[in-house]
C-alpha cells in the first residue's frame, strides 16, 4: 500500500480510488515514529491525502501552534487555503508538528516534542514545517501544507529531501493562517515532486476578500512549462552567498551548476551585496511583527488561562508566562525591545531600511537574470539538540532562505542530492515576484534530470 | 548593544511576560549576544533607502455580514456566562474603589 504513497499524486490516482489512497495515507500517518503528526484526521473523507502544518486553522481538528496555550483550541472557521483543497477534492490527513508558533528552524521548539528526520532519527527534520516535510518524505502523505517566514517551507524541505516551494508574498491568503509576521507569513508547499507542488499551488492560490494583501495577480497555469527545459534562461549564481560555501554542500551546488548548463542554461555569477544581512533584519521585523501579533494571547478569550489569576494584570502575565515557551519568549521579547521608544530608530527603522536596499538589490539582479540560485540550506541536517542553546546560530540556518522573505519573491527548494552520511541537500532557485510558473519549469528540468526524489528513506528504527 | 537586567524587566512589562531573576538575567545575556550580531546592520549605507512608507494595504468595503458563531466562540473560551468573556474583576470593589477624604497611610 505505500507504494501508492511512493507515486507522483498524478499516477497514484490512477492506480488507486480516493479512499484507497486516503486509507493507505492514514495507515501510513498513524504509525508515525517521526512525531511529523500532532493529530490524525480518523473521519478523513475520500480524496487526495494532504496534511496541514498545525498554524493553519481547520474546523474538523484543534489548531495548536504547537503551544500549550493552543493546546485545546479548535478553529470556528477553516484557513481560505483549506477551503479551497477542500473544495478541489483535498483529504485532510492530519495536523503537522511545527516549532511554537512557527518560531524555530528544527522543530525542536514544539511544545509536543521534536519532529526527526526520517533519514536519519538523530537529526531534526527542519523547521518550522518540520512535521510536514517529515510526513511527505516519509510517505505519509502525498503532500502537505507549510508556512514561512524565514525559510520554514524549504529549510525543512531541504533537511528531509523533499521539494519546498514559498509563493510570492501576496499569492497565497493568509486567512487562518496564525499570524507571526504578517508582513512576511505566507503559506507554502510541501512534495515529493514539482508537478505536485505546481499543481497545489494552482488549487490554494489566489485573491482572497478575508486577506486584503492577497494578491489580484492572475492565478497561473503554474504546471505548462514543466517540461519546458532550461535552454537559455538565465541563472545568476549569488557571489555573496556561495562566497562562503564549504565542503559537501559547495560541492553538491556545483554539481547542481553543470545540470542546468547541461540543459544548455546561462549561468553567471552576480552580486546582491546586501544578502548577507537578511538574518539581522529578519529577526528584528519579523519578531517586531510577532511581538503585536502575540498580544492576542491574553487568557481571555480562547486558549490557556493561568489558575493564578487573582486580578487581570495577573491573568495576561500568568496565562502568557504559563503558555509561551521560551524561544516565543525570547522572540516577543526581541520585537518589544526593537519597537520600544527609544531603539524603534536605531533597530525597526535601521532594519527596514536595510531591506528597502536588499529589496533594490534583488531588482537589479533580476534585470539580468531570469533566477538566481543558491544552496537552500548551508549545511544538511544537524543532530538534535546541536543549536538549542544557541539561539544565533539556529537563526543562522535560515541564511539562504530568509532574503526571498523579505524582499517578497518566490523561491523553490529542489532535492540535489545527498551528504556523504546520506543526509539531503537542497538547490534553492528564487524568481521575480509572481514568477512560480517559471521556477516550477527550471525546477520540473532539475528534478526529471537528476531523479533524487524517487529515492525515499528506510525509516528502519 | 549590552542589555541590562533592568532593561529586560522593562521590556517584559512591556510585553506582559514575566521572569524571574534567573529568567531576566539569561534573557539580558540572550538579546545582548543576537543584538549585537544586529549590530552590523549599521554598518550598510542605506542612503535614498530610508525607511519607506509601505504602500497602503487596499481595504474592502465595510458592510455587514454575519459574524462568528457564538456557541463556536463559546467553545474556545476559558470562562463564559451569558454571552460574555468572565474575567477577574477590573475595578476593585467599593469603598476602595471611591477616592478618600485623606490620603490612605502609606505602606512602609
Amino acid at each position: 500500500m505505500t507504494d501508492l504513497l511512493n507515486l507522483p499524486w498524478h499516477e497514484a490516482r490512477e492506480h488507486a480510488s480516493p479512499r484507497e489512497l486516503v486509507n493507505a495515507s492514514l495507515a501510513a500517518s498513524r504509525n508515525d515514529p517521526l512525531n511529523a503528526f500532532l493529530n490524525i484526521n480518523d473521519n478523513a473523507p475520500p480524496g487526495h491525502p494532504i496534511a496541514i502544518k498545525d498554524n493553519i486553522v481547520t474546523t474538523d481538528l484543534p489548531t495548536t501552534c504547537a503551544s500549550r496555550i493552543l493546546a485545546n483550541f479548535v478553529s470556528p472557521f477553516d484557513a481560505t487555503a483549506v477551503t479551497r483543497l477542500r473544495a478541489a477534492g483535498a483529504s485532510i490527513i492530519g495536523k503537522t508538528n511545527l516549532d511554537e508558533f512557527a518560531m524555530g528552524s528544527s522543530t525542536e521548539h514544539s511544545a509536543f516534542g521534536p519532529t526527526r528526520n526520517p533519514w536519519d532519527p538523530s537529526r531534526v527534520a527542519g523547521g518550522s514545517s518540520g512535521g510536514s516535510a517529515a510526513a511527505v518524505a516519509a510517505r505519509m502523505v502525498p503532500a502537505a501544507l507549510g508556512s514561512e517566514t524565514g525559510g520554514s517551507v524549504r529549510q525543512p524541505a531541504a533537511f528531509c529531501g523533499v521539494v519546498g516551494l514559498k509563493p510570492t508574498y501576496g499569492r497565497v491568503s493568509r486567512w487562518g493562517l496564525v499570524a507571526f509576521a504578517s508582513g512576511l507569513d505566507q503559506i507554502g508547499i510541501v512534495t515529493k515532486t514539482v508537478r505536485e507542488c505546481a499543481e497545489l499551488l494552482g488549487t490554494i492560490a489566489g485573491a482572497d476578500a478575508m486577506d486584503s494583501t492577497s494578491s489580484p495577480h492572475p492565478v497561473d497555469d503554474y504546471a505548462a512549462d514543466l517540461d519546458a527545459g532550461v535552454r537559455g534562461l538565465r541563472f545568476g549564481v549569488v557571489r555573496e552567498a556561495v562566497e562562503k560555501l564549504e565542503g559537501e554542500v559547495r560541492a553538491n551546488f556545483e554539481e547542481a551548476l553543470v545540470v542546468l548548463r547541461g540543459g544548455g542554461a546561462v549561468i553567471e555569477d552576480v552580486s546582491v551585496p546586501t544578502i548577507g544581512y537578511a538574518i539581522a533584519i529578519y529577526y528584528i521585523v519579523a519578531n517586531a511583527e510577532a511581538s503585536a501579533n502575540l498580544a492576542r494571547f491574553d487568557g481571555v478569550r480562547y486558549g490557556h488561562r493561568s489558575k493564578e489569576s487573582p486580578t487581570l494584570s495577573d491573568l495576561y502575565f500568568h496565562s502568557r508566562g504559563e503558555g509561551f515557551g521560551a524561544e516565543v519568549k525570547r522572540r516577543i521579547m526581541l520585537g518589544t525591545f526593537a519597537l520600544s521608544s527609544g531603539y524603534y530608530d536605531a533597530y525597526y527603522g535601521r532594519a527596514q531600511s536595510v531591506r528597502a536596499r536588499m529589496r533594490h538589490d534583488f531588482g537589479e539582479a533580476f534585470r539580468s537574470f531570469d533566477y538566481l540560485v543558491t544552496p537552500t540550506t548551508p549545511e544538511p541536517a544537524f543532530p538534535i539538540g546541536a543549536k538549542t542553546s544557541d539561539p544565533l546560530s539556529m537563526y543562522l540556518s535560515d541564511v539562504f532562505t530568509a532574503p526571498a522573505n523579505l524582499v517578497g519573491i518566490p523561491a523553490l527548494a529542489v532535492p540535489s542530492g545527498f551528504s556523504k552520511e546520506g543526509l539531503p541537500l537542497s538547490l534553492q532557485i528564487m524568481g521575480p515576484h509572481f514568477s512560480e510558473r517559471a521556477l516550477f519549469r527550471a525546477g520540473g528540468f532539475f528534478e526529471r534530470e537528476t531523479g533524487w526524489w524517487r529515492r525515499r528513506p528506510t525509516l528502519t528504527y | 548593544m549590552k542589555v541590562s537586567r533592568d532593561e529586560v524587566r522593562r521590556i517584559a512589562g512591556l510585553a506582559h511576560l514575566a521572569f524571574d531573576d534567573a529568567g531576566l538575567d539569561r534573557m539580558a545575556d540572550e538579546l545582548t549576544k543576537i543584538l549585537s550580531y544586529i549590530d552590523q546592520l549599521r554598518e550598510v549605507d542605506v542612503r535614498g533607502f530610508e525607511e519607506h512608507a509601505a504602500g497602503a494595504t487596499p481595504m474592502r468595503d465595510d458592510t455587514p455580514r454575519p459574524s462568528l458563531d457564538r456557541a463556536l466562540v463559546e467553545r474556545n473560551a476559558p470562562s463564559w456566562a451569558e454571552g460574555h468573556f468572565i474575567v477577574p474583576q477590573v475595578v476593585p470593589p467599593s469603598p476602595a474603589a471611591v477616592p478618600a477624604a485623606s490620603p490612605p497611610p502609606k505602606k512602609s
